[in-house]
This record gives C-alpha cells, sequence and structure tokens, in this order.
C-alpha cells in the first residue's frame, strides 16, 4: 500500500531508528536530470506522519546544496551523546566528496549544516555505509577500487581497508557486516565482490561468479547470519539475486530468479530476515524470502524502475522507492485497502509535470502508463510470509481467579533452510500479592467456622492499634456476650459499681455535687428509684405542711379575703390556699408555677391527677432549662428522640448510654439509627467514624457500610479486609441476638460483598471467596460472581454448564431459535439484567424459608419437591384468587379451592422451572412460557372445566379426574422429552413436576395433609384396601374404587385445613372405631357428624366414608 | 502467539504460528485437549472468549485475514462464522462487554477496525472503521459497561445509558479511543505519547471508580497508564509506568484492575501496582512455571 509519494528525482535515507519522529532525506541525484534539466540540488528532509491520511508528506527543511548526490546514508552517530540530535547524514558526491551534514540544524533552519566534507574519493562516491556496531564508522567506496574508512570522530584522515583490488574498479556498493563489527563487503559492477577484515586489513575472500556476468549492484549481508550476504546484478541477461555463504563460497548457496531485468538495489529488512526487497528494470519491487527464494510479496508499483530502494529503520513495515519519474513513493508492506488513495494517485498522474520522462525532452509521457492499467491494485495479496514484528513472543493475560496465563516462544536459532522447530510453553501461574489479606481472611473464616467469634473479636481488640479501631472491635464483641446492653453501657464508660460508688461519695460530701454531665446524666439511672423515696418523704412533708397551712387558711380566710383585692402580689399563698380550698388545683398549680415554686407545684399536681401531673411536668420542664433537666425530661416523658435529635454531637456518648439504658428493645435500633445519622451528617470526621459505633449497637450492616467507606476512603485490600471483618462479625451477631431475617441483604453489602469476594477470587481463594458471598440475594452481581466462582472451581458436572446465562433468555419468552444459545445480541443482555428488579427465579426459595414452620414436616412428595426451586407452602386462608395467583406470586395459590389451587400450581412450577434444557437447545421452545402458554389452553381446558362445576357440587367430582389423566398421554411427549435431571424416572415426584401440566393427578400436585390428620387418611385408606382385599363381587369393588378416590375431597379439605374441629375430632373417633373394627360405632358417629355439622362442608365426602363403614361391617374386615 | 482463559477460567484457549487454535481443559490443574480447531490459513494471533451468557464462543484471528468466530454445540466445536473484511492481517480481536451484546471487534493491519455484531440467526453486522491506523492496527480494547464512578454514586437502579467505547493502538504510534455516536463509531480521542507503534493497549477492568484506565504498551519500550477522571472522557493524561529496554508486546489488567502484567520482548513478564501515592511499582518479576504456585507446562511444537 502506498503511504506517501514525493515528486524528487533524488537518493533517499531514512532517519536512523533512534530518531523520533522519522524522517526521509532526500538528496538531488547525480546523474538524472528532470525535465527542468535544473543543474541545482538540493538536500530535503520529510517528515514521515502517519496520522496524516493524504499523499502528500510535508517537507521540513529545504538546503540548497552545491552538490547533487550519487548516496546518502544517515546515521545516528553521537544521537545518545546528544551532541547531534538527529544523528549524522552523510552524502557521497559527484567529485568524490564525503560530506557530513547535521541534520538537526537542516530541520531547524540553520545555515551552516555542513559537519565536515573531504574531496578523498577520485570519483563519484557511489557506496557508503554505516558499521552498526561502532556508528562513528563509515565505509565509502568510490572509482578506481577506492575504500576508506570513516571515523566521524576523527574525519580528517580516512583509513583503507588493504590494499586496493586489481583491476582497478569502481566500488558500486559497500557494506559492512550485521554481525561482525570488522567485517566489509565490497562490490563492483563487474561482479567480484571482496570481503575485508580491517584487524587484518586485507581482503579475505573474494567472491565471483564463473562466468563473470554478475554485474553488481546491490550487496547486503545477512542480518543474522554473519557468514551470508547477498548480491544483485543488474545485467539483464543475468538478473539474479546471488546468495553466498563464505563458508562455501565457491558458488552461490542460492540463486534467485525473480526479475526478468536487471535488478537495480535491494533492501534486506533488518527486522524479519526473510524479507528481501529488490526492484529492477522490470519495473517490479519484489519482496522474497532470500532464504527459500520463494516471492512473498509484489509491491503495486507503477512501470517505473526504481533505483533505489529502502527499509525505514524504525518502522519495519514501511520502505521507500525511488524511481526515474522523478518520483520518491513510500509504501507499506503490510497490504490494505487502497481505496481511500487510488484517486489521489490518479489526480497527479494526470497533473501536468508530474508524469515527464526524465529522460525526455520533457515531453509529458503518454497516458497509457497509468498505473490502474497495468496493475490492479485492488487484487494486492498480501505478504505471503507474516513479518516477523507482528509476531507476538511472548505474552501474559490475566484470567479469572487471579491465574496469570503466559506463554512465550523460545528462541531457536535459524539456520537458512532448516525448518524452525519452535517450543511454545504456555504456563499458568497463581498470582497472590496480597498474603497480608489472605492471611486475615482465612483468620475470619476459621473464626466463622468454628464460631469463636468472642475470642476473635478479643484478639482483635488486642492487636488493634487504634483506639477507634479496638472500640469498634469492643464493641462488636459485646454483641456476643450476655446483657449486651450493659456492656455496651460500660464501653461508654459507664458503669453501675463505680457509679454507685460516685453517688456514694456524692452523698457524703454534700455540697460538693459534681455537676459534670456525664455522671449526673447517668446518675439518673440509678437515682430514680432515690428519687422516688426522697419524693416521698417531701411529699409528706409538705403534705403536713400543707395542713397546716389549710388549718392558717382556713383560720384566717376571712382575713384573706379582705386583703385579697388590695395586694395580690403580697398574698400569693392566701390565692393557692383558695384555689385548693376551692379544688381548683390547676390554677393553684399555675399559681405556683408562677411564683416559681415548683415543688409546691408538682406536689399539687400529683393530687390533682395524671393529666395535670404531666401538664405541669412540661409547663415545668419548659421553664428549667438546665442541661440535666433536659435528661430528666426524657426520662420522664420517656422522649428519647429529643434527646437523640437534639443533643450536643459531642456528648454522643452519653446519648447512646441513654438510650442503651432506657430505650425499649423495639426502638433501640432506631434511635442508634438516629444517633449514627446525626454523627454522620452533622459531625466532624472524628464523630462521623464515631457513628459506626451507634450503626453497630443498632446492628445496622447497611449504615455500617457506608459510614465505614466513608470514614475510611482509599480502596485498598486490607481497609476492604478491616470492613469486612466487622461486617461479618456483625451480621453474625444479628443472627444470632435478634433472630431477623439474615438473609437480607442490601445493595451496599451485597456490593462490598462481592468487592470483597471478588478480591479473594482475584488471590486464587476462589472457595474462600464462595463462602463469603451471601447465598440468599437477588442481587444480579452477586448471582453472576457466586455462578463464576462456582464454575471456576471447575466442580460442576458438565451436564449442568450454563445454567446462569441461558435461564434469562428462556423465561422471558423470547423465541429461542433452536440454534442455540447464541440469542439476539441485544435482548438477552437487557433480560439479563432485569434480574434484578424482576423477582427471579431465586426468589422463589425464599418464601419456602421464610415460613418453614408453616410447612408440615415433610411428606415424601413435599421433601422432594423441596430440593427444586420450592413451592411455597402457606396455611393461610383460602382467598380464591386463582388468576392472580399465577402472576403475583406462589403464596395466593396455595389458599385456593382444591382444584382451582391445583391449576395454579401447575403453573407456577412450570413458568419458573429452572430451565432443563441445559444441553440441549431443542428443548428451549418447551420451556418458553409463550408457546406454553399456547399449549397449555387446549390442554388445560378440560381439565378446568370440570373442576369448576363440582367447586359448586363437589358430590360429581367423582368420576372427574380419571379424565384428564387420560389427556396426560397426549401432553407428555415435550414433557417427557426433557430428561427429569434430578429425579429419577419412576419416581413420581420427579414426574409431577415435570409433567404438572399435563397430569392433574392428586397425589402430585397437592401440599400434604398435616401430620396430626394423616392417620385419617392412611386409616381410611387401609380400610378401603381391607374391603378391597375380602369383597368379592365386582360391583363391591368398583363402588370401594369409586370411594378410594372420593375420599380424595376429603384429603383436600384436611390440606386446606378448612374442617371445622368438631368434623375434624368426629373423624378421628371414627377412625379410633376403626382400629377397632367397630364398624357400627364408626357409623354412629358418622351419623352424628353428619348430623350436627353443615352440610355443605360434609356433603363432599361424608356420604362416601359411609359407603365404605357399611361396606367394612358388610365384609367384617 | 496468544493464550487466553475463559471466563471461569476453566479452560485454556491458545493460537499460535501452526495455525491452531486449541482449546485446553485446565481445571483442577489438569490439561485435557479438548479441540484443535483448523480453518485459519496462517499464524493465528489473538483469540477471545465471550461471554458465556451467549454459549461458549471463541473468536479467533489471523494472518490469513480471517477472522473466525467458533462455538461449541453439543460438545464440538465448529466455525460458526467466518469475516473476510479485510485486506490484511487480522491483528487483535476483542469482545464487548456483554452488556452491548455479541459485538466483536477487530483491528489489522490494513489500518481498519470492523466490528461485528451479532443480529441473530446466525447474522452479523459489519461496521467497519477505515484507516483507523495508518498502516496497521495491532491491539483493540473494550471500554466496559460501567458508567465510571457508579460505585460512589449509589446506584440508581435503572440502568444508565452506556456509551459504547473501545480503545485501539497501531503502528501510527497512536493510542485512540472510539465512542459509538448514532450507531456510528467515531475517533473521540486520539492519544499522543509513545514514540513507536503501540503494540498493544488495554482498557482496565472497571471497579466503579471514577477513573477510566486504560494501559498501552509499544515498540519503543514504554508503558503508559493514561487515566480520564472526568465522566465525558475527554481529558486523558499518560503516566509512564516504565521505560523497557525492550519492545513491549503485551499488556493486561487483572480482573479487579489492579495489577497489569507487561509482556515485554526480553521474554520477562513483569507485574506493576500502583501505589497509594500513584506510583508504579513492579511487585515481581515473573519466572514463568517458577514463581507461579501452579503450572501448566505445554509443548506445542510449531512449524514455521
Amino acid at each position: 500500500m502506498k503511504l506517501k509519494e514525493v515528486n524528487r528525482t533524488a537518493m533517499q535515507a531514512w532517519s536512523p531508528a533512534q530518531q523520533h519522529p522519522i524522517y526521509l532525506a532526500t538528496g538531488t541525484s547525480a546523474q538524472q536530470l528532470d525535465a527542468t534539466f535544473s543543474t541545482s540540488a538540493s538536500l530535503e528532509i520529510f517528515k514521515l506522519d502517519l496520522s496524516d491520511p493524504s499523499l502528500d508528506m510535508k517537507s521540513c527543511a529545504t538546503f540548497s546544496s552545491s552538490h547533487r548526490y550519487h548516496k546518502l546514508i544517515w546515521g545516528p552517530h553521537n544521537m545518545t551523546s546528544g551532541e547531534r540530535a538527529s544523528g549524522v547524514l552523510i552524502a557521497g558526491g559527484e567529485n568524490g566528496n564525503v560530506i557530513l551534514y547535521d541534520p538537526a540544524k537542516i530541520i531547524a533552519g540553520d545555515t551552516e549544516v555542513i559537519i565536515a566534507q573531504k574531496d578523498k574519493h577520485t570519483g563519484p562516491v557511489r557506496a557508503l555505509d554505516i558499521n552498526v556496531f561502532q556508528t562513528n564508522l563509515v565505509a565509502s567506496g568510490a572509482n578506481e577500487s577506492e575504500i576508506y574508512i570513516w571515523d566521524l570522530n576523527s574525519f580528517a584522515t580516512p583509513m583503507t581497508p588493504g590494499v586496493k583490488t586489481q583491476p582497478l574498479e569502481d566500488i558500486s556498493c559497500i557494506a559492512w557486516n550485521r554481525q561482525v563489527p570488522h567485517i566489509l563487503a565490497s562490490a563492483s559492477p563487474s561482479g567480484r565482490a571482496t570481503v575485508w577484515d580491517l584487524r587484518k586489513n586485507e581482503p579475505i575472500i573474494k567472491v565471483s561468479d564463473h562466468n563473470n556476468r554478475m554485474h553488481c549492484s546491490g550487496l547486503a549481508w545477512h542480518p543474522d547470519v554473519a557468514t551470508q550476504m547477498v548480491l544483485a546484478s543488474e545485467d539483464d541477461r543475468l538478473p539474479v539475486i546471488q546468495m553466498w555463504d563464505l563458508r562455501f563460497a565457491s558458488s552461490p548457496l542460492r540463486v534467485i530468479e525473480s526479475h526478468t531485468r536487471g535488478i537495480l538495489a535491494i533492501a534486506w529488512s533488518t527486522a524479519d530476515s526473510e524479507l528481501l526487497l529488490s526492484c529492477g528494470k522490470d519495473a517490479k519491487i519484489l519482496c522474497s524470502n532470500p532464504n527459500t527464494g520463494e516471492v512473498l510479496y509484489e509491491l503495486p508499483t507503477k512501470t517505473q524502475w526504481c533505483f533505489d530502494i529502502q527499509w525505514c529503520p524504525r518502522n519495519p513495515a514501511v520502505l521507500s522507492a525511488a524511481s526515474f519519474d522523478g518520483q520518491i513513493s513510500i509504501y507499506s508492506i503490510m497490504g490494505s485497502s487502497t481505496d481511500g488513495l487510488r484517486q489521489k494517485q490518479v489526480d497527479q498522474f494526470s497533473s501536468p509535470f508530474g508524469n515527464l520522462d526524465p529522460f525526455g525532452a520533457g515531453q509529458p509521457l503518454p497516458p497509457l502508463q497509468l498505473p490502474q492499467q497495468t496493475t490492479p491494485q485492488s487484487l494486492v495479496l498480501p505478504l505471503k510470509k507474516p513479518p516477523k514484528w507482528i509476531q507476538r513472543p511472548v505474552g501474559a493475560s490475566f484470567a479469572f481467579g487471579g491465574k496469570l496465563v503466559t506463554f512465550e516462544n523460545a528462541k531457536s536459532q535459524q539456520q537458512p533452510g532448516v525448518e524452525q522447530l519452535q517450543h511454545h510453553h504456555v504456563f499458568v501461574s497463581q498470582v497472590v500479592t496480597e498474603k497480608e489479606f489472605l492471611a486475615r481472611s482465612s483468620q475470619l473464616q476459621e473464626a466463622l467456622q468454628s464460631e469463636s467469634f468472642v475470642s476473635y473479636c478479643q484478639k482483635k481488640i488486642d492487636t488493634a492499634s487504634a483506639d477507634f479501631e479496638r472500640n469498634v472491635w469492643a464493641f462488636l464483641k459485646v454483641n456476643f456476650e450476655e446483657d449486651s446492653r450493659v456492656k455496651y453501657l460500660g464501653l461508654l464508660g459507664y458503669k453501675k459499681d463505680d457509679l454507685r460508688k460516685k453517688i456514694t461519695s456524692t452523698m457524703n460530701n454534700e455540697g460538693l455535687v459534681d455537676a459534670d454531665l456525664k455522671e449526673t446524666f447517668s446518675e439518673s439511672d440509678e437515682s430514680v428509684p432515690d428519687k422516688g423515696d426522697e419524693g416521698h418523704t417531701m411529699e409528706k412533708q409538705f403534705l403536713e405542711e400543707g395542713m397546716n397551712d389549710c388549718k392558717q387558711e382556713t383560720g384566717d380566710l376571712r382575713s384573706a379575703k379582705k386583703t385579697f383585692n388590695i395586694s395580690v402580689i403580697g398574698d400569693v399563698d392566701g390565692l393557692i390556699t383558695q384555689a385548693l380550698l376551692m379544688g381548683d388545683f390547676e390554677s393553684a398549680v399555675d399559681l405556683c408555677l408562677h411564683n416559681n415554686r415548683m415543688a409546691d407545684a408538682i406536689i399539687l399536681a400529683i393530687a390533682g391527677g395524671q393529666e395535670l401531673l404531666s401538664r405541669t411536668q412540661e409547663k415545668y420542664f419548659a421553664r428549667m432549662q438546665s442541661k440535666i433537666t433536659r435528661l430528666i425530661t426524657a426520662v420522664v416523658t420517656k422522649n428519647w428522640k429529643e434527646i437523640v435529635q437534639s443533643c450536643d454531637l459531642q456528648n454522643w456518648r452519653e446519648a447512646l448510654a441513654a438510650v442503651l439504658t432506657y430505650a425499649k428493645p423495639d426502638e433501640f435500633a432506631a434511635l442508634c439509627d438516629l444517633l449514627g445519622n446525626r454523627l454522620e451528617s452533622e459531625g466532624d470526621s472524628l464523630l462521623q467514624t464515631q457513628a459506626c459505633l451507634c450503626y453497630i449497637c443498632a446492628s445496622n450492616v447497611e449504615k455500617l457500610i457506608a459510614c465505614w467507606t466513608k470514614a475510611q476512603d482509599g480502596n485498598s485490600p486490607l481497609s476492604l479486609q478491616d470492613l469486612i471483618e466487622k461486617i461479618v462479625i456483625l451480621r453474625k451477631a444479628v443472627q444470632l441476638t435478634q433472630a431477623s431475617d439474615p438473609n437480607a441483604v442490601g445493595a451496599l453489602l451485597a456490593e462490598k460483598m462481592s468487592q470483597y469476594a471478588n478480591l479473594l477470587a482475584s488471590q486464587g481463594s476462589i472457595a474462600a471467596a464462595l463462602t463469603f458471598l451471601p447465598a440468599n440475594t437477588n442481587q444480579s452481581n452477586i448471582i453472576l460472581l457466586r455462578d463464576r466462582l462456582f464454575r471456576a472451581q471447575g466442580e460442576l458436572p458438565v451436564g449442568q454448564e450454563s445454567f446462569k446465562f441461558e435461564r434469562q433468555p428462556i423465561p422471558k419468552g423470547q423465541a429461542a431459535p433452536v440454534a442455540g444459545q447464541m440469542q439476539r445480541p441485544q435482548a438477552p443482555a437487557q433480560q439479563y439484567y432485569q434480574q434484578g428488579d424482576s423477582p427471579p427465579p431465586p426468589g422463589f426459595v425464599r418464601p419456602a424459608v421464610a415460613n418453614p414452620s408453616v410447612q408440615p414436616p415433610a411428606s415424601h412428595i413435599y421433601s422432594q419437591a423441596g430440593t427444586r426451586p420450592g413451592y411455597p407452602q402457606s396455611t393461610l386462608p383460602a382467598t380464591g384468587d386463582v388468576p392472580a395467583s399465577q402472576r403475583t406470586g406462589p403464596q395466593n395459590g396455595w389458599n385456593d379451592p382444591p382444584v382451582l389451587n391445583r391449576a395454579a400450581k401447575k403453573k407456577v412450577p412450570d413458568n419458573f422451572l429452572p430451565p432443563v434444557p441445559i444441553t440441549s437447545p431443542i428443548m428451549n421452545p418447551l420451556v418458553d412460557p409463550q408457546s406454553q402458554a399456547a399449549l397449555a389452553p387446549p390442554t388445560g381446558a378440560p381439565i378446568f372445566k370440570t373442576p369448576h362445576v363440582p367447586a359448586g357440587q363437589p358430590v360429581l367430582q367423582g368420576g372427574c379426574s380419571p379424565a384428564p389423566q387420560s389427556l396426560g398421554p397426549c401432553i407428555m411427549p415435550p414433557a417427557v422429552a426433557k430428561p427429569s435431571t434430578e429425579e429419577a424416572p419412576g419416581a413420581p415426584v420427579g414426574n409431577a413436576i415435570q409433567l404438572v401440566q399435563a397430569l392433574p393427578t392428586e397425589k402430585i400436585t397437592k401440599k400434604p395433609i398435616p401430620e396430626e390428620h394423616l392417620i385419617l387418611k392412611t386409616a381410611f385408606e387401609a380400610l378401603i384396601q381391607r374391603c378391597l382385599l375380602s369383597a368379592s363381587d365386582p360391583q363391591t369393588k368398583r363402588k370401594l374404587d369409586d370411594a378410594n378416590k372420593r375420599l380424595e375431597f376429603l384429603y383436600d379439605k384436611l390440606r386446606e385445613q378448612t374442617l371445622s374441629p368438631t368434623i375434624i375430632s368426629g373423624l378421628h373417633n371414627i377412625v379410633k372405631s376403626i382400629e377397632t373394627r367397630d364398624y357400627q360405632e364408626g357409623l354412629n358417629i358418622h351419623t352424628h357428624i353428619v348430623s350436627t355439622s353443615n352440610f355443605s362442608e360434609t356433603s363432599a365426602f361424608m356420604p362416601v366414608l359411609k359407603v365404605v363403614l357399611t361396606q367394612a361391617n358388610k365384609l367384617c374386615v | 502467539h496468544d493464550a487466553q482463559m475463559d471466563y471461569y477460567g476453566t479452560r485454556l484457549a491458545t493460537c499460535s504460528s501452526d495455525r491452531s487454535v486449541k482449546i485446553f481443559d485446565v481445571r483442577n490443574g489438569g490439561q485435557i485437549l479438548i479441540a484443535d480447531l483448523r480453518g485459519h490459513e496462517g499464524p493465528v494471533w489473538q483469540v477471545a472468549w465471550a461471554h458465556p451468557m451467549y454459549g461458549n464462543i471463541l473468536a479467533s484471528c489471523s494472518y490469513d485475514r480471517k477472522v473466525i468466530i467458533w462455538k461449541e454445540e453439543n460438545g464440538t466445536w465448529e466455525k460458526t462464522y467466518e469475516y473476510t473484511g479485510h485486506d490484511s492481517s487480522v491483528n487483535s480481536v476483542c469482545w464487548a462487554p456483554h452488556d452491548y451484546g455479541l459485538i466483536l471487534a477487530c483491528g489489522s493491519s490494513d489500518g481498519a477496525i470492523s466490528l461485528l455484531s451479532y443480529t441473530g440467526d446466525g447474522q452479523w453486522e459489519v461496521k467497519k472503521i477505515s484507516n483507523a491506523h495508518t498502516i496497521g492496527c495491532n491491539a483493540v480494547s473494550w471500554a466496559p459497561a460501567v458508567v465510571p464512578g457508579s460505585l460512589i454514586e449509589q446506584p440508581s437502579g435503572q440502568k444508565p445509558n452506556y456509551i459504547k467505547r473501545f480503545v485501539s493502538g497501531g503502528c501510527d504510534n497512536l493510542v485512540k479511543i472510539w465512542k459509538e455516536e448514532d450507531g456510528q463509531w467515531k475517533e473521540e480521542q486520539k492519544l499522543e505519547a509513545h514514540s513507536d507503534w503501540v503494540r498493544d493497549v488495554a482498557w482496565a477492568p472497571s471497579i466503579g471508580l471514577p477513573t477510566s484506565t486504560i494501559a498501552s504498551c509499544s515498540q519503543d519500550g514504554r508503558v503508559f497508564i493514561w487515566t480520564c477522571d472526568d465522566a465525558s472522557g475527554n481529558s486523558w493524561s499518560p503516566k509512564l509506568l516504565h521505560k523497557f529496554s525492550d519492545v513491549v508486546w503485551h499488556v493486561s489488567w487483572s480482573i479487579t484492575a489492579n495489577i497489569l502484567a507487561v509482556s515485554g520482548g526480553d521474554n520477562k513478564v513483569t507485574l506493576w501496582k500502583e501505589s497509594v501515592d500513584g506510583l508504579w511499582a513492579c511487585i515481581s518479576d515473573v519466572n514463568k512455571g517458577q514463581g507461579g504456585v501452579s503450572a501448566v507446562t505445554e509443548g506445542q511444537q510449531n512449524e514455521q
């Protein structure tokens, strides 16, 4: 693919590999004229800007030179030292001169760009090469076998590699060996190549074809193999590239004859020794593998010859070719779409002067040379062999579970002609970076397993470095201890014993009352009874005084009245007395309050009844504004919310203590929360962290996480570990102490736990990660992670694979293509995530778990069903909302009237059956509820119809069930096709669940009869069996069979628990009589039941029972 | 040339110059060859596992200009789709986050990036970004389907509107970020720091932090960590992780995005971790097979 082009007839040199960005230097070519016949010369530098999609190359600098060039090379000399930022550009001129330019200066636009210049050679300098090992060494070759070795550090005097070869001839190429620094090769048009050893200062070998028809135009050493080189011949009669191995220098190792006319230039890629470029007079640019001779690539060139071709040292895929039509083209060896560029190319060709014959007299070339006529570019094939530089030799990728997959290609020695044998190794390593994290995690796990929470907490307390940390752990520990509230108080600094001591000392030193809020505050807890006592004594005193007063007052009544109008202020006592006398406690209290006679007021209020007392309390508190009052207020009015809401946050400990002491269990958590909230929202950072303690007291895991996360920024694994340790312990505590539903997993907790599990997994502890993941949650991320972890353990049987991911699309009723799991990409993705929103299948497990007590201890039917996504059971009274039960959830369904109920059951498990089509996609459509819905009505209709009738007229039901059963087979095929993966095929329950839709047989879909009533069923059934055994005539047998079936209605009622206790007890009595074989007695009881109970309640089964009992009596079984 | 574990870390897919793609079961430290997939006519450069919600699907890309999508059905692996829309070697394949559906990004030496989206019924829709990287794209990597910062902002419950993005690196020394707008892929950012071919790019998996992170490595031996803090994704700043003495071929993030594995031309793999102060430090040299706890060695013979 052509990348760029420049209209110059020039020699070219790429900037060295070290140079960035990449430049291309062009120097006006000697002995070539363009159509202008201009003899001026210039040195130009272009920048290769690959981000610019256009074909133009930006010229960075132009330097008008007095020389024209035969050869141009660019070396990295002094680049690293910084002396020459862009190395040195070395030019071979027409007049035997070797000129050194500083490209950095050219680019900068300096005029003094020549570093040095020597005219040592006698003829034009056609060959130049830089030693790759010592970049200060440059070899030049010119006419008359002249070879000089220039040291750029002391440029003045060149050396010679040895005595000139004879006969004297032009040196057309020169090249340093790529492996051995002191070996140099030169070649001349005569076809002879000479290899020089600079240490010996003499030619060590001469290579030449016997027939001497080689006309060397190119010479290149093998980039990797020291003894090999190629020579290219310009002669049209022998347009070959010869590969020589100096170990066998009598004839070429290989001759590549891919060009049809003489080869003008070659270039061997240093990046990949299997890529050799050659361009010839057949106007082709070929890339071949010199080791095999195979042509790998033909560049889409024009018809013009190229006389110079160069690989870009830095960008191995890029090469440049200079052609005689005055163009330097830059190509990529990697084939590519050319569409975008071709138009432009064509434009350029049709423009004047762009296509002038460089040798002609300025005549425009005939347009027949347009490239698209000769080379169909769109069919360009890429390089047949992948270049080395795109072969990744090494790599490492992380995989789930902290695994690191690394691979490498062991380097192998390349030998020409020998097939490479490479060994590839892939290693899987476990990366463990967080040792401490893992250690602590395993400690935590141990603690969890051994349930030694207290000691774990204690250990944490002992090792905790920060006070706060110690506190938190202490709080957590308390959760596991008896009498946690008291201990909490202790942790907050309040111990009853201490307090008592303090109080006694305070009592002893009256007047030295420590007003410190803390003590007083907590004192309240202890001193309430004391106060009460004091209150009593005081009351007595007051009462006595009051009595005295009364006496006085009655005595002075008149005088008091007299003074009333005169001096109101003076005699409040009097007024109070009056009020008291008139029984107006309220006014009396008001008066007392008004005069700050608080004690009086309260005493009076006590007398005045509860209402007045509380009002007085309010007023009292309203007036008394001391801190202690607030507390007393709260204690008295039990308004702890107030305290929590309004206390000074610095006193959070006190508030918490108060809450701990007084709050009722049901509001305790809320209050702690509230306090925590306040601390978090209003407090400074220190207090915010203390909020954690409140949340611990409140056992509020979610809040604790939020608060903790806020306080501890940073995401390091250890801080996460810190948090998780606390959370896990707290959750355990909550489970132990409060028996609240530990399965309720909040979003934050889920997030943190999954983060933690992820981290564990990334350290390779997949099993540990699994144990920490909360099991019962519908948080999609956790479910996904669980699944991933689970399978990463590699323990799943193959058959169960991918239950998670195919599950979603299927229940959603998407048309599952038979092609399998390749669902429409968009839709499953959405469904996948909706999992979290809509009640997911796992949710069904929950109701069952939530009220396990309701479940009768597992009749065999249920116990097996329980292993699947269970059906919840409920003993709530029937609501009868059948259709709703199918949609909203399973609970209602169980309480419906028996038959309809069955219908509901049929639907629910089917819809939510975990997709069985685990391995076979064919199954998908069956589970698809839509198709199922389509399937259901026809089959369901007869089933539904019959039951509807009996709901009202139960007697008719007897014959109904066989009918639907007979429908079974026609529906069975699809259902049966689902392999029953969990139960043995014969097991009734397995069928029950697989075939629920098809077979409404009683046994299958009902919930169990309560255990205490199970005896009824067994007894009746046994009785019928006995009768059947002894019955001789078929009619009786039929009757008994029928009865057996009809008794199902009784069992249904038992299941529903809708029968009245009297009937139930009567039935039990019947059973007792059956046990004693006293059937007559049984019949008597039967009559009694029928006569005393509601007919509609018993009509479904009592007549049948009578038939059975009668038969039994008759048959004397 | 590549070895990738599947989503669960139970299966290993490898590909090499012998034109084969092999799948091994590596559960419990074992190594069982499950499948040897033939279909490429050149060296296979890279393999990529699709998310298991779409089944067991593996994509491979090769020098033969083809991308092949393999699928396991009933225990056997078969070619399910072959994409031949590139004019040159396809160097990199990467599946989009599963939230977007089944989308594969392919970077090729022809400079183009193709996006293959499964549209159902065995059909794939192709979108092609021509001239994404002049003279070749070497690597593609998808951005995670998570809104940056989702951990800190409380999940609102509704699905955020994801913008599909991926990053690519190429022979033009550039790292480019592409973004889908109205169904069209547009170049969003051009990150310049490398002075030679970008050999690999890797967008770090998101753990919900507000920062997006990309690692890029280059022929020039440099590994850069690019970070972007703002939600719009406009300002990326590079940080030099290290300058190696040789080509760096591959970078890979750990699942939790805190460790970067760097594979260099000297056949060394090093692990890097960002310290609290934001400096990257080499935490380990992985001497293959020796440093690791478990080592599965596999001698694949390869003829070229």
